[in-house]
C-alpha cells in the first residue's frame, strides 16, 4: 500500500524553487519537476506561518480554524495570548484519519503536541521542548540527538555566521531524527517541514537578490542542503509508488520599508494608548477606535467586545471604510504602500468568523508592516530585508488531474485525499 | 486609594514564568533563559496558577488578576510560597507568623546558629524562646497557621537545594547571616566565620535560585553600616545614585545616575554584607535574578500582634555586647538599675525602626515584586537620632515604670566617628510601598518595659548583667572601656549635627499614622 510524505519548506515562493532548480542548486528537486505538477499556491490571509499550516493541516479556512495569526486576544480582555494547539477549532488531519500511523516532525503552531498514533514533534513556536513531544517518552531521545525546535532568533538576528551553524545544525538534527524513526516506525504518512528556509530568507533575502553580497553563496549551500534532504528523502525513504507533496506556506519577497501599524492608528487618531510598555494591549486607552496585530490585523475596538470598547455596531460600518481609504491612501515615495485591504467577510466563513480582525491588510511589494506597540514613527527603514508574501508553491508528484487550479493552502489535504494517501 | 502595588503586572510576579522571546517578523523564536529585552522580540510567558491561559503577554495587573487578592498591605499573591532563611531569629520568626496568619505558606530553614552563637557568649535571649517543635506546634494551636521547617544550614547547598526544589518558593527572604559588627571584630577566626558564613552562603544561595527559582525575588538584608557615615554630610542614597547625580572631575563632568553609591564599612561583618550587595547586584545583572537589598536601619523592640499572641511565639530578644542592639540593650540595663552607655560622645547617629514596622515594610516588599533583573535597594528606616537622644528616651520612659536611671558615656571600642553629619534617603518604601511608621520609639520602648519587666524575664536580664558592657574593641584589645562621664538624661545635650531624612513627603503626612506615646499612655491607663 503506498504511503504519503509531505515536505514543508517553510517560507519559500514558488520564484525561489523555481529559480533555485533552474539554476542547478536544487538538483533533486529539479528532477521532481518532471515527474509531478509543480505550481504556485496562494498563502492563507494573511499569509503567515501560523494561519497557514492551521489551513494546511485542516483543509479549513481560518473562520472554521480560529487561527488569525501567531498571537490572538484573550476574549473580553486585552491580554494577548500565543497560538495553542488544542484551541485549534478544526481537526489535524491526523486526529481525523487516526487509523494511519504517522511521523510527524516539526508542524509549525501545533504546540503542545498531542496524542497521536505515531509520534508528532511541534514546531515554532514550541516554548518546551518537552510538550512539543508525543509521545513523552521519545524526548530523551530528541535530546540526545541536539534536536531543536528552531534556530536561535536572537543570536541569528545578531551574527550572521551563528545563523548558519544553526541553520545546518538544525535542519541536520531534524533530518537524523526523520530517519532514525523512519528505520524503526512501520509509518504511513510523513510530514516533515524545514523551517530554517523562513528565517534565513528574512535574514538574508537581500543577499538572495544580489550575487556579490558576500553571504549569497551561503544562503545557496543552505538551499543546496535542503534539496540533499529532498533527495535523501525521495531515494532513501519513499517507495516508487508513494505520494509526494512538497510545499510551502507563503512566499518571500523584498522589503525596503516597514510601516509601523499602531503608530499609523495612533498618529490618525483612531488609537489612544496610555503610556505605559509593560501593560501591552492593556494600554489601550477609553476612546480607541482600533489597533492592529501583527502582522496587519485590525481590530475595531467594539463595544461590549473588549473592556474599554467604544465603537458601536452603527458606527461600524463607516469606521471600516475610513480605515480602508486609510490605507489604500497610504503612500512612501509616492508609492502605494498596500496591495489590498480585505474586509472579513470578504475572506472568511465558518463558525469563528466572530473573532476575525474587520480588516486584513496585504503590503505591496518592498513594504512590510509591524503592529508593536509604542513605536515612535510610522514608517522605518526595514529591520528585515525578507518578508512574506501570499506566493506559496505546491508540488505533486504524478498530480496531474488533482491539482485544481489555483490551488490554495486549505487545498492540500484535499489533493492528499485524491492521490488516495488518506482513504 | 489604589493599593501601592496595583498596577504592577505579571512582568513582576513569580507565578510568571519567563519562557524567551518571540520574534514574530522574523518568525523566530529563542527559547534560552532570558537575561535580556530583546530589540524585536515579545516576551513569552506562562502562568504557573493559571495554565488555562496557555502563553502570553505579561501585562495583567496584579488588580486584575484573581490570584492577587487585596490585604493592608497591598495586593498579595495568594498562598504564596515564601522561604525564610534564618527562620529562628528576632527577624525570621517574627515574619514568618506575620506571613502564615496573612495567608502565605511559609517555610524556614534554620541550623540554629545564632542560639549557639549567643550561647558562646554565655548568654541567652531574655525574652524566653521555645524550641522550634514547640514554636510551630504554638503557631498552629494559637494562630492556626501551619509553617514548614528543616533544619539546614545555608552552606549545604545540596539539602537546600533540594529543600528549594521541593517547596518552589516565590519569595526567598534571606535572614541567615551572622548580623553582628563586635563579633566579626573577636578574632581571625570569628571574622573569617562571619564573612565565610554571610558572604559564601549567599552566593551558593544566588546559583540555587539561578537554577531553581528564578522567577522568585530576593529579599536580602542589608544593612545601612554599609553606606558608614561620610564625614562630608554626603546623603545616603538608596544604593545607587539618583538619575540626577553628577560627578565632576577637573571641569568635567559625568553622570552618576544607577551607579551603586561608594560603600564604606565599619567592621568585617560589614564589609561582607558589602560583599554580598556585589554579589546579587551582578547576579541580577548576568541571570535577570530580581532582588531588594534591605538596607535595615537598627531594629528594636519586641512587639508583633502575633508573638504576643501566646508566650510561646515570642521571638528572642539579645541584650549582650555581640548581638543586643542599642535600644534593646538601653531597656534591659534600665530595669537592672544600671546606666545607660553610650560609646564616646554617643553622638552617632543611625537609622532606627521598630520590629513591627519593619516587619510591615517586608510584607510590602514580599507584596510588590522586583522585575526581572531589577536590583534595587531601600533604605528601611522610620527615623534618625542620635544614640544618646535614644538613650533620653529610654530612661524617660523608664521612669514612667519606676526605674531612674542615668546615661553614662563610655570609650568607644569601636573604630568609628562619635560625631558625624547624617543625612539619608529613605523615599522608596514610603513612595513605591505605601509604607508610613505606625510607631514612635517612645511606643515601642514601653512596650519592652511591659514585657521585659515581668518577674520571670526580670530574672533573666539580671543573669546577664556581666555580658552586657562592651568588650571587644576593633583594636583587638579585650577590656571593658573606661567610663568618661555621667549625665543625668535631662543633661543630654542638643548636639552638633541634625539628622535629615528624606522620604519624599512632608513630615505629617509621612508620619500621619504613627501612634504617639501620649495615645500609648492612654491606652495603658
Amino acid at each position: 500500500m503506498s504511503r504519503t510524505v509531505i515536505i514543508g519548506i517553510d517560507g519559500v515562493p514558488y520564484s525561489l524553487m523555481k529559480d533555485l532548480s533552474d539554476r542547478g542548486v536544487m538538483p533533486n528537486f529539479k528532477e521532481l519537476i518532471k515527474e509531478g505538477v509543480f505550481t504556485r499556491m496562494r498563502s492563507s490571509i494573511p499569509e503567515i506561518s501560523s494561519v497557514s499550516w492551521s489551513s494546511i493541516i485542516t483543509g479549513k479556512n481560518p473562520g472554521e480554524h480560529g487561527v488569525y495569526g501567531f498571537r490572538d486576544i484573550i476574549k473580553g480582555t486585552y491580554v494577548v495570548s500565543f497560538h495553542d494547539f488544542r484551541k485549534l477549532k478544526a481537526p489535524a488531519f491526523w486526529h481525523v484519519y487516526n487509523s494511519k500511523k504517522y511521523i510527524l516532525i516539526n508542524i509549525p503552531s501545533t504546540y503542545p503536541a498531542q496524542k497521536v498514533n505515531g509520534i508528532h514533534i511541534s514546531g515554532f513556536v514550541s516554548p518546551d521542548l518537552a510538550k512539543a513531544v508525543y509521545p513523552p517518552s521519545f524526548l530523551k531521545i530528541l535530546k540526545k540527538m541536539d534536536y531543536r525546535i528552531d534556530i536561535d532568533a536572537d543570536r541569528s538576528r545578531r551574527y550572521k555566521n551563528v545563523l548558519f551553524r544553526e541553520l545546518f545544525s538544525t535542519l541536520d538534527a531534524r533530518m537524523k531524527v526523520f530517519k532514525y524513526l523512519n528505520e524503526r516506525l512501520d509509518w504511513d504518512f510523513a510530514m516533515f517541514v524545514i523551517t530554517g528556509s523562513d528565517r534565513l530568507e528574512h535574514f538574508l533575502w537581500d543577499a538572495y537578490l544580489d550575487e556579490n553580497n558576500e553571504w549569497h553563496s551561503p544562503f545557496l549551500e543552505f538551499f543546496k542542503f535542503v534539496d540533499d534532504v529532498i533527495g535523501y528523502i525521495v531515494n532513501n525513504v519513499m517507495n516508487e509508488n508513494d505520494n509526494l507533496l512538497i510545499i510551502s506556506d507563503h512566499g518571500m519577497e523584498f522589503s525596503k520599508f516597514e510601516i509601523n501599524v499602531n503608530a499609523l492608528l495612533v498618529k490618525e487618531g483612531y488609537l489612544v494608548l496610555k503610556d505605559d510598555r509593560r501593560r501591552g494591549y492593556n494600554s489601550i486607552k477609553y476612546g480607541s477606535k482600533a489597533f492592529a496585530l501583527e502582522p496587519c490585523r485590525i481590530y475595531l475596538n467594539r463595544e461590549g467586545k473588549y473592556p474599554r470598547g467604544c465603537v458601536k455596531e452603527n458606527e461600524v460600518d463607516g469606521l471600516i471604510d475610513e480605515l480602508v481609504n486609510l490605507f489604500y491612501d497610504l503612500r512612501v515615495d509616492g508609492k502605494r504602500v498596500v496591495s489590498k485591504v480585505y474586509r472579513k467577510e470578504e475572506i472568511y466563513h465558518g463558525t469563528y468568523v466572530d473573532h476575525a480582525p474587520d480588516l486584513v491588510v496585504v503590503p505591496a511589494e518592498g513594504f512590510s508592516f509591524n503592529a508593536r506597540l509604542f513605536k515612535e514613527n510610522v514608517i522605518e527603514k526595514s529591520s528585515l530585508p525578507g518578508k512574506h508574501n501570499e506566493e506559496a508553491f505546491l508540488y505533486v508528484r504524478n498530480g496531474e488531474g488533482v491539482v485544481p487550479n489555483d490551488p490554495s493552502v486549505e487545498d492540500v489535504i484535499s489533493i492528499v485525499h485524491e492521490l488516495g494517501g488518506l482513504s | 486609594m489604589k493599593a501601592h502595588n496595583a498596577d504592577k503586572t505579571c512582568w513582576n510576579c513569580p507565578a510568571a514564568m519567563l519562557k524567551g522571546h518571540v520574534d514574530f517578523r522574523a518568525c523566530g523564536q529563542s527559547m534560552r533563559r532570558l537575561q535580556e529585552l530583546s530589540e524585536e522580540g515579545e516576551i513569552l510567558i506562562r502562568c504557573r496558577r493559571r495554565p488555562e491561559l496557555g502563553y502570553f503577554e505579561p501585562t495583567i495587573t496584579f488588580e486584575e488578576c484573581p490570584e492577587w487578592e487585596l490585604t493592608k498591605y497591598g495586593y498579595l499573591l495568594r498562598d504564596m510560597r515564601v522561604l525564610i532563611l534564618g527562620i529562628d531569629g528576632y527577624l525570621g520568626w517574627t515574619l514568618a507568623l506575620k506571613l502564615a496568619v496573612l495567608g502565605c505558606k511559609v517555610a524556614g530553614v534554620d541550623n540554629f546558629l545564632r542560639r549557639k552563637m549567643v550561647a558562646e557568649k554565655g548568654s541567652m535571649s531574655v525574652v524566653p524562646i521555645a524550641s522550634m517543635k514547640e514554636r510551630l506546634k504554638a503557631a498552629k494551636e494559637v494562630l492556626g497557621v501551619e509553617i514548614e521547617f528543616r533544619k539546614i544550614d545555608v552552606l549545604d547547598k545540596q539539602r537546600l537545594g533540594a529543600f528549594m526544589k521541593e517547596f518552589q518558593p516565590e519569595a526567598i527572604v534571606h535572614y541567615a547571616e551572622i548580623p553582628s559588627a563586635p563579633y566579626s571584630m573577636v578574632d581571625a577566626d570569628h571574622a573569617i566565620k562571619v564573612q565565610h558564613n554571610n558572604v559564601l552562603g549567599t552566593l551558593g544561595l544566588l546559583f540555587l535560585m539561578r537554577d531553581i527559582c528564578p522567577e522568585a525575588c530576593l529579599l536580602k538584608l542589608g544593612t545601612m553600616g554599609e553606606y558608614g557615615t561620610p564625614l562630608t554630610g554626603r546623603p545616603l542614597f538608596e544604593g545607587l545614585f539618583p538619575a540626577d547625580a553628577v560627578l565632576k572631575w577637573r571641569g568635567r563632568e559625568w553622570s552618576l545616575g544607577g551607579e551603586l553609591t561608594p560603600r564604606d564599612p565599619v567592621s568585617f561583618y560589614h564589609v561582607s554584607k558589602v560583599q554580598d550587595t556585589f554579589n546579587i547586584y551582578e547576579a541580577c545583572k548576568y541571570w535577570w535574578l530580581r532582588s531588594y537589598d534591605i538596607m535595615q536601619g537598627v531594629i528594636y523592640g519586641v512587639h508583633t500582634d502575633e508573638v504576643a499572641a501566646d508566650p510561646r511565639l515570642r521571638t528572642r530578644l539579645d541584650v549582650d555586647e555581640w548581638f543586643g542592639t542599642a535600644v534593646n540593650r538601653f531597656v534591659c540595663q534600665a530595669i537592672l538599675g544600671m546606666p545607660l552607655t553610650v560609646y564616646g560622645e554617643g553622638e552617632q547617629i543611625r537609622g532606627f525602626i521598630a520590629l513591627e514596622d519593619a516587619m510591615e515594610c517586608m510584607v510590602r516588599l514580599i507584596a510588590s515584586p522586583p522585575e526581572p533583573g531589577q536590583y534595587m535597594v531601600v533604605n528601611q528606616v522610620s527615623g534618625l537620632y542620635r544614640i544618646i537622644d535614644l538613650a533620653k528616651i529610654v530612661a524617660d520612659v523608664a521612669r514612667d515604670f519606676g526605674y531612674y536611671v542615668k546615661i553614662q558615656k563610655i570609650e568607644n571600642p569601636r573604630v568609628e566617628a562619635d560625631v558625624h553629619p547624617y543625612e539619608v534617603v529613605s523615599e522608596n518604601l514610603p513612595n513605591l510601598f505605601g509604607f508610613r511608621p505606625k510607631v514612635t520609639p517612645e511606643v515601642e520602648i514601653a512596650r519592652m518595659f511591659e514585657l521585659l519587666t515581668q518577674p520571670h524575664i526580670k530574672e533573666r536580664i539580671k543573669k546577664l548583667a556581666h555580658v552586657i558592657m562592651p568588650v571587644t574593641w576593633w583594636s583587638g584589645e579585650k577590656r571593658v572601656p573606661e567610663v568618661i562621664e555621667v549625665l543625668e538624661p535631662d543633661a543630654v545635650s542638643k548636639g552638633v549635627y541634625k539628622p535629615v531624612l528624606h522620604t519624599g513627603l512632608k513630615p505629617e503626612v509621612y508620619y500621619s499614622m504613627v501612634r504617639t506615646r501620649k495615645k500609648w499612655r492612654k491606652v495603658a491607663t
